[in-house]
Formats: structure tokens, C-alpha cells, sequence
């Protein structure tokens, strides 16, 4: 019934269909050459040779999973680390807290940091002592980077000083030694993240000392000018 | 219904005969052209889309069911596909009547029947002007049956949609294309 009804709107429909004639005839022509082009793109085609691609993608995931499964797995030095650290906590046992709860300082260590710290001192008092016209001279004579030196030494010596063989229960007893740096200790203390009040007296007597350096400096090229201008 | 004509093309196109060949794109070639390009915005296009068509129809012609298609409807279909696929991927902008209200589907049959029925010059002109705003879709598909003569089973072979489906879009499109003619006269 249906399409019987669309058979009779066919050819009810003159101007739809006298348009759409129209239309089709308005429709630009087929190039003369296309058919030519198309031949020449089929035996292009044709001469390619054509490569069934999948049989080798399968062949290189089969490789790649071998490979995956046949290699042994990395010991990164981070692992060789993490198996030796229990040894050396076996080896270094951390020194017992007091009943009252307060941390227990290593008495050697304090020691050497003391004794650099007391060797800060008399360093900074030995300067205060020499006039501050040789200071000038001296620091108009040497580099910065060699007026830092004092801080770089401190914290070499530091450094090496932390770095001596802890006394430990069992070294003691004739067993093996551990060399601890100060990489390998843990933060425990405020002393060690945190600047001490020498430490930052002796950056502000640095910052100071470059400052002044600065102004004499200045003061220099200021004469030097003023100089060479008279002489003009 | 397959000729012995188009039997002995498609034993020469599954040799990949160039004599076939050169013989299908001469028979088809037209329909094929005429096809993409009342589909695609410009011949450039056109041109491209019809070499692939044809690349398609000689790489596929094992795919080719007698008892589905006619040997031509099957090639419509590969070219319809082509110039639908080619329009999706180039995602060109292009404006059309959309019938959003609904106002196109309260027109009554009468009301298009005397729109689209009594001849009259004007109207034509009228219905010219309304085609180049539908969308290419439906312009093909009112193409295929008052210019070509389909039938609605061989349009939803070519479009890959239920014949009801069809019939259903020939109705809305006559519509539509009276509501576009009545904005356009007022």
C-alpha cells in the first residue's frame, strides 16, 4: 500500500522531478582526462607491491614480550643500598633515649663541632685585631672567592670530622667499622638544618666585609675618573 | 538481475583485466561522477572521491552479491559511501534548513501535493532554489528516486538504511522543501 502510494507521489510530483531534472543537467561536466588519471592511479596501484603489514607487527610484540621475559632484572644501586642499610643499622645501634624523653648528643660529634666553632671564633677575633687599613689592602688584593674561604674550610672540616668513625657497641668488640658521612645520617638534630648563631654572625661579618669592599671599590673608580678628568 | 554484459566485466575485474577495467569506468563512469558530485562542495573533490570509488569497486569486486544488488546499485552504494565518508572527515561547514520547530511536518499533504504537483515554471525555479538548501543527504536521496527511478528497497541498499526509513525521509524531505519554498516566497 505503501509503496504503491510512493510509486503515484513519483509521478505526482512534476516539479519536483522537472527541478530536480534541471538541476542534474546544472551539474558541472565530467573532466575528459579523469578516466585517463584514473588508469594511470589503478596500474600505479597495481605495481606497488602490497606488503601485508600485520604478520610482522604480530612477530615484533612476540619479540618484544621474550625479550621482556628473558632478561634478568636490573640491580640498581639504589637496591644494593636498600639491602646493605639494614647491616648498618644492625652494625650502628641508635643510642638509647633517656628516661625523660630527650635525645641523646653524640658527645664526639659535639665536640668537633665545637671545636669548629671555636676555631670560627678566634679566626673572627684574629681579624678584629689586625688594623682595617691592611684589611682594605688585603681585600683590594684578593678575589672574592678567596675572601669566602673561611666558610667553605669550615664546612670541609665539618664534613670530615662528622666523618670519623663513630664508636658503636659492637665496633668496639673488634668488629667491622662503618664510615658514616654526614649524607648518611638522618636530620635528627636542629643544630644540623638549621643556621647556629655563629654561622650567622660570621655571614653578616661576610656581607658586611663585601660591602665595604663594594664602597672601596667604588670609592676607586670614582678617583680614577675624577683623575683622568684633571688630566684632560 | 545481472546481464551476461556485466558478468563477463566482473569475471574480467576479478582477473584485474585492464581491458575490464577501462570497460567498467566507461559504462559506470558518468552515474559514478554525477553521483559524487551532487554529494561534494566542488569538482576538485568530486574527482578525487570518484578515483577512490573505482580503486575500491577493483580491489572489492569478491565482495560483490549477486542476489543483494544490481552490479550498478552495488557501485552507487560504494559511491555513495565514499562522497558520505569523505564529507565526515573533511567536516565542512556548510548551512542547512533543519526543520527544528517541527512547523515542516504540520504542513498538510494537500499543502505540498499543490507545491509539488501542479506545473507551474515558477515553481520549479522556486523548488531549484529550495534543493540547494537541503542537506546532501536528502538531496540525494530525492535525487535517486525522481531522477534515477530507484526503487525505496534499492535506496536503502545504496544508503544502508530500512526501506521504511527511507520512505519515512521522502515524505519529511517534500515537506521540507514546501516549508523552504514558503519562506522563500514570503
Amino acid at each position: 500500500m505503501k509503496e504503491d502510494y510512493i510509486e503515484t507521489l513519483r509521478q505526482q510530483d512534476t516539479n519536483l522531478r522537472d527541478a530536480i531534472r534541471l538541476e542534474e543537467e546544472a551539474l558541472p561536466p565530467m573532466p575528459a582526462d579523469l578516466n585517463a588519471r584514473l588508469m594511470q592511479r589503478v596500474a600505479k596501484e597495481e605495481k606497488k607491491p602490497r606488503r601485508i603489514v600485520w604478520p610482522w607487527i604480530a612477530a615484533a610484540c612476540a619479540a618484544g614480550v621474550l625479550m621482556i621475559w628473558l632478561t634478568p632484572p636490573k640491580v640498581t644501586p639504589e637496591d644494593v643500598v636498600a639491602k646493605q642499610k639494614p647491616k648498618v643499622e644492625q652494625q650502628t645501634p641508635s643510642p638509647a633515649l633517656p628516661s625523660n624523653g630527650k635525645e641523646v648528643v653524640n658527645p664526639e660529634a659535639f665536640k668537633a663541632e665545637e671545636s669548629v666553632i671555636a676555631k670560627a671564633e678566634t679566626e673572627k677575633a684574629s681579624r678584629r685585631t689586625t688594623p682595617r687599613q691592611e684589611k682594605t689592602e688585603n681585600a683590594q688584593m684578593t678575589p672574592p672567592s678567596q675572601a669566602e674561604e673561611p666558610a667553605t674550610d669550615l664546612l670541609a672540616v665539618q664534613e670530615t670530622e662528622v666523618s670519623t668513625p663513630l664508636p658503636s657497641g659492637e665496633g668496639q668488640g673488634g668488629g667491622s667499622v662503618v664510615m658514616l658521612t654526614e649524607r648518611d645520617i638522618p636530620i635528627t638534630r636542629p643544630e644540623n638544618y638549621k643556621y647556629t648563631p655563629e654561622e650567622i654572625a660570621l655571614m653578616k661579618q661576610q656581607a658586611n666585609e663585601a660591602y665595604l669592599k663594594w664602597v672601596e671599590l667604588e670609592l676607586e673608580i670614582s678617583k680614577y675618573t675624577l683623575e683622568k678628568m684633571a688630566q684632560k | 538481475m545481472v546481464t551476461d554484459i556485466e558478468i563477463n566485466l566482473i569475471e574480467g575485474l576479478m582477473e584485474q583485466s585492464p581491458k575490464a577495467q577501462q570497460m567498467m569506468v566507461e559504462r559506470y563512469g558518468r552515474h559514478v561522477f554525477s553521483q559524487v558530485v551532487r554529494l561534494l562542495p566542488s569538482v576538485e573533490d568530486a574527482e578525487e572521491v570518484y578515483q577512490d570509488v573505482f580503486l575500491k569497486v577493483f580491489l572489492n569486486i569478491n565482495r560483490y552479491e549477486e542476489e543483494k544488488s544490481s552490479f550498478k546499485t552495488w557501485v552507487s552504494r560504494i559511491a555513495y559511501n565514499e562522497s558520505i565518508t569523505w564529507l565526515r572527515h573533511k567536516r565542512q561547514q556548510m548551512i542547512y534548513f533543519e526543520d527544528e520547530d517541527g512547523e515542516a511536518e504540520r504542513l498538510s499533504e494537500a499543502e505540498v501535493e499543490a507545491t509539488l504537483g501542479h506545473p507551474n515554471q515558477e515553481t520549479v525555479q522556486l523548488i531549484r532554489a529550495a534543493l540547494k538548501h537541503l542537506p546532501p543527504e536528502e538531496r540525494s536521496l530525492i535525487t535517486m528516486f525522481y531522477y534515477e527511478e530507484m526503487s525505496v528497497k534499492d535506496i536503502a541498499y545504496v544508503t544502508d538504511s530500512p526501506p521504511n526509513t527511507i520512505a519515512s525521509k521522502l515524505f519529511r524531505t517534500r515537506k521540507k522543501l514546501c516549508k523552504i519554498i514558503q519562506m522563500l516566497q514570503s
